[in-house]
């Protein structure tokens, strides 16, 4: 079980990293968000037990670690915080600049800075 | 009870603002106003601490290893009071110049809160809670308003940190995997006889975690683009508030949890903070634009704070707590003067460009004097001559941007308003006063290293 959820996790790990390498920033968001999914499942499984949730159990019974569970719920919540805050400001660099590109994006800023220094060599 | 009160006046203010347009005159001031409060309760709570030794809080009234501590010691209400006195003073800069964005005071005020949590909290799992909540204000400040480029240096920002924030989750993850408790005593004492390599590694993603946050040498790239973008404000809380963060943490997580591993890295994170230093410098010369030349300063800051903490023990410790304090209130001076007019500003960012350089009667000299101290009893010549040579080449630049912005007044366009001159006149007095009277500084740094050695074993 602990093999298979380090494997799960290496795997959902490079594969967050390797969309947070490309230039479209709508898959740099979902690379983020695998990661921190990466991040959640190593949470999960930092605390692996067997029992009864804590709330079912009687007296004597093995009890399941809750506080992984709560610390994960935690940190989705936040993941989630987090997604909506990017999409919004990837949303407002489409509206800014019509495009989602990174490439795109510093060839605008390169001309837009040419086009300043031009204007000052005028004045 | 103040330790209650110190978390929430900012942070019920700023739930309700959120709620309310900020470009309201009202609403910025009352933020302002909710910021002073918070600053007092801390300025109160710092001397409790100073003279009663640590308050802790369980919340909840939970019994004590059960709920969530809060634990205000010498180091956190340090960082905690002056991370506040910079939201202060950029908040009151920025309502008085009027804010342009609706989020501006709400995002400040949780921001404040996120800061302050950190800062006071004794669990490892709700500083990582507490550190979301102030980056994402973060993401958010830096994001919106507006200027040119200024959406892509926010992402960059938040997509460079975030996947730092994870990195620390996974280490928290680890920490939790091996010593199956979240505070940080009992992290410490357990983590002690926990196997070498695991330990190393933790120490190893904790280490890359906060070095992305403070901008350290090879993880600085995010840096210039954000600083140099940013609005003056925003920029001053970035440095003089968030980047607080990371010299904590690395002291938090280096010097109190993993403090073998720490001595067992010592050489590495010094080399790493003197090529931090030296890029640090190196670049800033290079730079005409002044938020440019204070953000490349920015890395060579970073490398003063990791190269005191990594020569170590007490007096390493001290000084880096000392420096990063005293260089906070000097970059916010710095960030929220640079590009004024008048004469108030340009003493305002010369007392600031001399306090970066290390010049004596200013807050920045205390500080460079603990490090180079330090480098006298721990480190070698080697150590000296890099730190010696990094202050000359910061007088250097801080002297190219001074005459840059102040005498050919090249980039002084923007007339500042009343609630600005005072916020830097603030800022300025804080600066000085450190730097003539620096008895109550290096008193917190030596009460706040004492702190760290207490949560060992």
């Amino acid at each position: 079980m602990t093999l298979l959820l380090a494997l799960t996790v290496a795997v959902v790990f490079a594969a967050g990293t390797y969309l947070l390498l490309k230039a479209d920033l709508v898959r740099v968001v979902a690379g983020v968000l695998l990661i921190s999914h990466a991040a959640n499942l190593t949470l999960m499984s930092s605390g692996l037990s067997r029992g009864r949730p804590p709330v079912a159990a009687e007296r004597g019974d093995r009890v399941a670690d809750p506080l992984v569970q709560a610390m994960t719920l935690t940190a989705i919540v936040i993941g989630f915080a987090v997604a909506a805050l990017l999409l919004a400001i990837v949303y407002r660099v489409y509206v800014t600049h019509e495009t989602v590109d990174l490439e795109d994006l510093s060839r605008h800023d390169a001309r837009a800075a040419e086009e300043r220094r031009a204007e000052e060599v005028e004045t | 009870m103040i330790v209650t009160l110190s978390l929430a006046l900012a942070w019920v203010p700023g739930v309700a603002l959120a709620a309310i347009d900020g470009r309201r005159r009202a609403a910025g001031w009352f933020a302002v106003a909710a910021l002073v409060a918070q600053l007092a309760a801390l300025g109160a709570l710092t001397v409790l601490v100073l003279e009663d030794g640590p308050q802790e809080l369980v919340a909840g009234s939970w019994p004590a290893g059960v709920g969530i501590r809060l634990r205000a010691d010498a180091l956190g209400t340090a960082f905690a009071a002056v991370s506040v006195a910079v939201l202060v003073a950029a908040v009151a800069a920025e309502v008085s110049d009027g804010v342009q964005t609706r989020a501006f005071p709400a995002l400040a005020l949780l921001l404040a809160t996120g800061l302050t949590g950190l800062f006071l909290t004794a669990d490892v799992f709700s500083f990582y809670v507490f550190f979301e909540l102030s980056m994402i204000c973060a993401y958010g400040l830096t994001s919106i308003g507006g200027r040119r480029g200024q959406e892509g240096a926010g992402l960059i920002l938040a997509v460079v940190n975030l996947f730092g924030s994870f990195l620390f989750l996974l280490g928290i993850a680890a920490l939790y995997h091996l010593t199956g408790t979240l505070e940080f005593d009992a992290v410490a004492e357990r983590l002690a006889e926990v196997e070498p390599t695991s330990a190393a590694l933790i120490a190893v993603v904790f280490l890359v975690a906060f070095a992305v946050k403070l901008g350290l040498f090879p993880f600085h790239f995010w840096l210039p683009a954000v600083y140099a973008t940013s609005r003056p404000a925003v920029a001053a809380i970035l440095s003089g508030a968030l980047a607080n963060i990371a010299a904590y943490g690395l002291l938090r997580f280096g010097g109190g949890l993993l403090p073998a591993e720490l001595e067992l890295a010592s050489t590495a994170l010094a080399g790493l903070g003197g090529v931090s230093i030296g890029y640090g410098a190196l670049q800033a010369i290079g730079r005409r634009d002044t938020a440019e030349v204070l953000a490349y300063s920015a890395v060579g800051q970073a490398g003063y704070v990791v190269l005191a903490i990594a020569l170590g023990g007490a007096v390493g410790f001290a000084a880096a707590a000392t420096f990063a304090v005293a260089n906070a209130l000097t970059k916010a001076l710095l960030f929220l003067s640079a590009g004024q007019r008048g004469a108030v500003m340009a003493l305002g960012f010369a007392a600031g460009a001399l306090s970066v350089a290390g010049v004596p009667a200013t807050a920045g000299f205390v500080g460079k004097l603990a490090v180079i101290r330090t480098a006298v009893e721990d480190g070698g010549p080697v150590v000296v001559g890099l730190l010696v040579l990094g202050s000359a080449l910061s007088f250097l630049y801080m002297f190219q941007a001074y005459q840059h912005a102040v005498w050919r007044g090249e980039d002084a366009d923007a007339v500042p308003s009343r609630g600005h001159v005072v916020a830097v006149c603030g800022l300025l007095a804080a600066t000085l006063v450190l730097g003539l009277w620096p008895e109550p500084l290096l008193a917190a740094g030596d009460q706040a290293a004492a702190a760290i050695g207490g949560t060992r074993p």
